[in-house]
């Protein structure tokens, strides 16, 4: 890698040969302002923001179209910079509507931020100001032109990142405008990272607008568990109302770069969804479920189950896991009931989907968060032991007596609806461990309320066998408990789980202890970014 | 030369002039012939020792930019004919076009040989649909003569010609403006660098030359450089064609060497100002070029005086204007069409173009106060030299110009609360 050695405002520092002045002033600790620019797409130099004056040069440059060349000194903090920047705010303010106080951008608003910073405190424009109507394009979002400082980023990220053009510059000379194509709307499922990039309050997101303030809001470090991919996120969490309000795309370059994808952004509904399991409870036989303990339903379940056991062996017992659960739940499950009770019916269900594949990024496939995790960890049949489909045929011919499902599902994600049907009705005991309702759960006889990826801590690994943190978020109200603590509970009341409430970093030192594949990692290891197993790590690209 | 003494318009008074026959029975296409027989090289520097600079107002020389081009790439090179002729006052390259095609196409030849092009394209601006075929006329003939597409002249070169009609953008004059045009995409200057001579038409080396440019060329193959560097002052070398226009007795495009003093061309060639009324300023160049006064038109008409001057030399095509103009409001015409014409891509250009042209238009109604002249020059500071492209500062040098020079006329404006002079004649 060739390097060059340059200076920003006097800091010596060396950069990659070919990076431009807003880059190497990031390195350098000088803040070169900029609009259009974005690492993750391409140079426009539109904004004009960025100008920077060269020691030796005449004119000011555009920061993000110039690379810094050896021994050059690139100056921001001069009178003529300083008054280049003051023109480009008081320009792009001119028909600027200044409604901060209801613009869901307020507050992290780059255009607001560098007014307040560097921008003149009042306008010598004394002309009425060019209006627009507010506008639905589709894809979420809502479109307010008179805030648009067209810096063309989402024009550029359908463009580019998406592959499409479903929004494009039109117009020109002041009367430019951002639109959808002859009255087309957006329909990319990329699009709600435009809101994210929008560095004013131009094209908001439908779904979090009016919803609450920036400043409001607790950002928590989160993965995506829509899909394999992993993408990290921020979830957007509003703590007076406990309540989360969005979620945005966090960087990481070796899953997600910059970019998110509207599936995952949307996650957070089903979070609140007002049907959600919020207390245990059982039927004992009779239709409709009636509210119980934890202690109660624990201790009946415990009961029920070593009853089977004993009357028909851990081959009457089946345990249909899960990969939406964590590498910590997973590992609690196959230490639980395959190590310790010896029961070899152990498997997970896929979720596999046709990938949506976009110019620069992938919807992957596999609706498993963490598929590869459950397999290196071995959610799967013991020695004689029988796959998902057997497991269900076995249950519906009287083979199995009962049933443990650590997250239900709509009945055709377990194998033929039918004998799954006929499998749910047979069992003497099934047990279903969820946070929503399905008609798994429909079915149950215990129904243990499970939490959704915002309430609990674990780690998650992606189809690149990248092991990555989501941070618990909050406790939505009501009586439930998170997974790794209700296999702990099961595991104790089955007299399988000896130890005290261990927490998910504890439960992933012991993973990482017995199977190789973690070994190496810990919490501190995974940070906020992931780390890949060992295993993975030939393969752990970019990407 | 021909017997009316002219270079560049030696024929188009003439019945066909814009036909094969014609041209060649004045020794057209005889330069391809000697282009031809020569190296590329020899050529370029021919073009170079001769002085010639472009004649689309940037003035730079003509060799040099064909020098550009690298000599070892395995990519096709374009060379670019630049009919956009649409700054305001500009109608030097339509009469070409419309006269003497087969001179413009000779020289986009000759050029193209020079710098390793096999493929031509004249962007001409949408509006001069009628020149436009005349020219694809003057190709079809040349391709039946063998002068255009496979083996021209036998020689083994080949060199397709096409033509491409713009949709009424003034910015597509920009080269890479234009460029960006023919790609079929918004006519939107690109950032620089990298030149056109590197990367341009569809990402290879490319060369935009102005019409007059190229029509200038040969007749410097054909007569040596030395010639052309002969006629006019140093280093504004050339026959010029100067469209003039305003308040003349004969407007129209005159033929005379670099650097002949204004006055000369308003009142030998132009006939004079009607009436004999005094001259209050002339735009020299082009509306992008700042505004003579009457009492500095005693200058030669050629770049490097002209800059001396404050001025630019631009296109060479003055406007002349008596004391009958309010120039206020021919500030506020030029502002209006900069705003119309800004693409809008980069921030000072498209807002501050805009605000330009409302703060005129404030202070020739008359409700303007003393304060919008010091913002209107403040904002001609703040867009220049910070734009993308060159537009920004054909908005700026104009609107400051007409505010210095004639601020006592803008301040009457403010003070009386009108127009002191009426609606003038320049619309």
């Amino acid at each position: 890698m060739a390097t060059v050695k340059v200076k920003v405002d006097g800091r010596e520092v060396v950069v990659e040969k070919g990076t431009n002045m807003i880059e190497a002033g990031k390195k350098a600790g000088v803040l070169v302002p900029s609009f259009c620019y974005h690492p993750g797409l391409p140079v426009v130099g539109v904004c004009r923001i960025c100008l920077c004056e060269v020691e030796g040069r005449p004119k000011l440059v555009a920061g993000c179209a110039t690379p810094v060349e050896e021994g050059m000194h690139v100056i921001t903090r001069s009178a003529k910079v300083r008054e280049a920047r003051r023109a480009v705010m008081e320009f792009l303010l001119i028909h600027h509507p200044l409604d901060c106080p209801m613009c869901d951008k307020g507050g992290e608003c780059t255009l607001q931020d560098y007014t307040i910073m560097m921008g003149p405190a009042h306008s010598r424009f004394e002309f009425e100001k060019t209006t627009w109507p507010e506008e639905d394009v589709g894809g979420k979002l809502i479109l307010n032109k008179n805030r648009c400082i067209l810096c063309l980023r989402c024009v550029n990220l359908c463009k580019e990142v998406a592959g499409e053009d479903e929004i494009a510059v039109l117009g020109r000379g002041e009367e430019t405008y951002i639109g959808t194509v002859a009255g087309r709307k957006i329909t990319n499922e990329l699009a709600g990272n435009i809101a994210d990039i929008c560095p004013v309050g131009a094209l908001t997101s439908k779904d979090f607008r009016f919803r609450a303030r920036p400043w409001e809001l607790q950002p928590v470090p989160s993965v995506c568990t829509l899909c394999s991919k992993g993408c990290n996120t921020s979830v957007g969490y509003h703590p007076r109302r406990n309540e989360i309000v969005r979620i945005t795309a966090r960087e990481n370059m070796d899953v997600n770069q910059w970019w998110i994808c509207d599936r995952g952004r949307g996650g957070f509904h089903p979070v609140h969804a007002p049907d959600r399991l919020t207390a245990p409870a059982g039927r004992n036989g009779t239709p409709g479920s009636a509210p119980t303990s934890w202690k109660g339903a624990t201790a009946a379940i415990a009961l029920s189950l070593r009853a089977i056991l004993t009357r028909h062996g851990q081959t009457s017992v089946g345990v249909v896991a899960s990969a939406e659960l964590t590498n910590e739940e997973c590992f609690l499950t196959r230490s639980i009931f395959r190590d310790t009770l010896g029961i070899p019916n152990l498997d997970f269900p896929a979720r596999p989907q046709p990938p949506v594949v976009y110019k620069q990024f992938t919807i992957e496939g596999d609706q498993n968060p963490n598929t590869r995790g459950a397999r290196a960890i071995g959610i799967a049949p013991g020695p004689q032991g029988l796959g998902l489909a057997d497991m269900m045929r076995a249950a519906a011919e009287g083979g199995i007596h009962a049933l443990i499902f650590l997250r239900g599902g709509p009945l055709d994600r377990f194998g033929d609806p039918a004998i799954v049907a006929r499998a749910l009705a047979q069992v003497e005991l099934l047990v279903v461990v969820d946070s929503h309702p399905s008609p798994v759960s429909e079915r149950a006889h215990w129904i243990l309320p499970g939490v959704s990826f915002a309430e609990r801590e674990g780690t998650y690994t992606n189809s690149k066998g990248r092991v990555q943190r989501a941070r618990k978020v909050f406790t939505v109200r009501g009586d439930t408990r998170e997974d790794w603590r209700i296999l702990q509970d099961l595991g104790r009341a089955l007299g399988a789980w000896t130890t005290d409430d261990l927490g998910p970093e504890q439960i992933f030192q012991r993973l990482a202890l017995a199977h190789p594949a973690f070994s190496g990692l810990n919490y501190t290891v995974l940070g906020e970014m992931g780390a890949p197993l060992a295993a993975a790590k030939a393969d752990v690209a970019v990407g | 030369m021909s017997a009316n003494g002219r270079v560049l318009m030696a024929t188009v008074d003439l019945p066909g002039s814009h036909t094969l026959d014609v041209y060649r029975k004045h020794g057209g296409y005889e330069a391809l012939a000697t282009a031809l027989s020569k190296q590329p090289d020899e050529i370029i520097d021919v073009v170079k020792r001769s002085g010639l600079r472009g004649r689309g107002g940037a003035g730079f020389p003509t060799g040099t930019k064909w020098g550009f081009v690298p000599k070892s790439t395995e990519k096709p090179k374009y060379m670019c004919v630049n009919a956009d002729e649409s700054e305001p006052g500009a109608f030097k390259d339509r009469l070409l076009c419309a006269k003497d095609p087969h001179q413009v196409l000779e020289g986009t030849l000759i050029g193209s040989y020079a710098i390793g092009a096999r493929r031509a394209y004249i962007y001409i601006r949408g509006e001069f649909a009628e020149e436009a075929r005349i020219l694809q006329a003057a190709i079809d003939e040349a391709r039946a003569a063998g002068l255009v597409g496979k083996n021209i002249l036998k020689s083994g070169y080949d060199c397709e010609v096409t033509i491409y009609l713009g949709a009424g953008a003034y910015i597509c004059g920009e080269e890479t403006g234009l460029i960006e045009s023919i790609e079929g995409k918004r006519g939107e200057p690109r950032l620089k660098p990298p030149f056109p001579a590197l990367v341009g038409l569809f990402g290879c080396p490319t060369v935009v030359n102005n019409v007059e440019t190229l029509a200038c060329v040969p007749h410097i193959v054909k007569r040596g450089w030395e010639w052309f560097a002969a006629i006019g002052p140093e280093r504004n070398t050339g026959p010029k064609l100067y469209g003039l226009s305003g308040h003349v007795n004969r407007p129209g495009v005159y033929e005379a060497p670099m650097g002949i003093p204004l006055r000369t061309l308003i009142d030998e060639y132009g006939g004079g100002v009607p009436g004999g009324r005094p001259i209050k300023g002339v735009i020299p160049g082009g509306a992008s070029c700042p505004v003579l006064t009457g009492e500095e038109i005693d200058i030669p008409m050629d770049f490097d005086s002209l800059t001396r001057a404050g001025s630019l030399f631009g296109t060479g095509t003055p406007v002349v204007m008596d004391d009958t103009t309010c120039m206020v409001r021919a500030a506020w015409i030029t502002a209006r069409f900069f705003a119309h014409e800004s693409c809008g891509q980069c921030t000072p250009c498209r807002e501050g173009c805009g605000w330009l042209q409302r703060l005129l238009w404030k202070i020739e109604t008359g409700n303007g106060v003393e304060r919008d002249l010091d913002v209107l020059l403040s904002v001609t500071d703040q867009i220049e030299g910070n734009t993308i492209c060159a537009l920004g500062d054909a908005a700026a040098w104009p609107a400051r110009g007409f505010a210095k020079k004639y601020r006592d006329e803008f301040l009457r404006h403010i003070r009386e609360k009108r127009c002191p002079i009426g609606s003038g004649s320049l619309h």
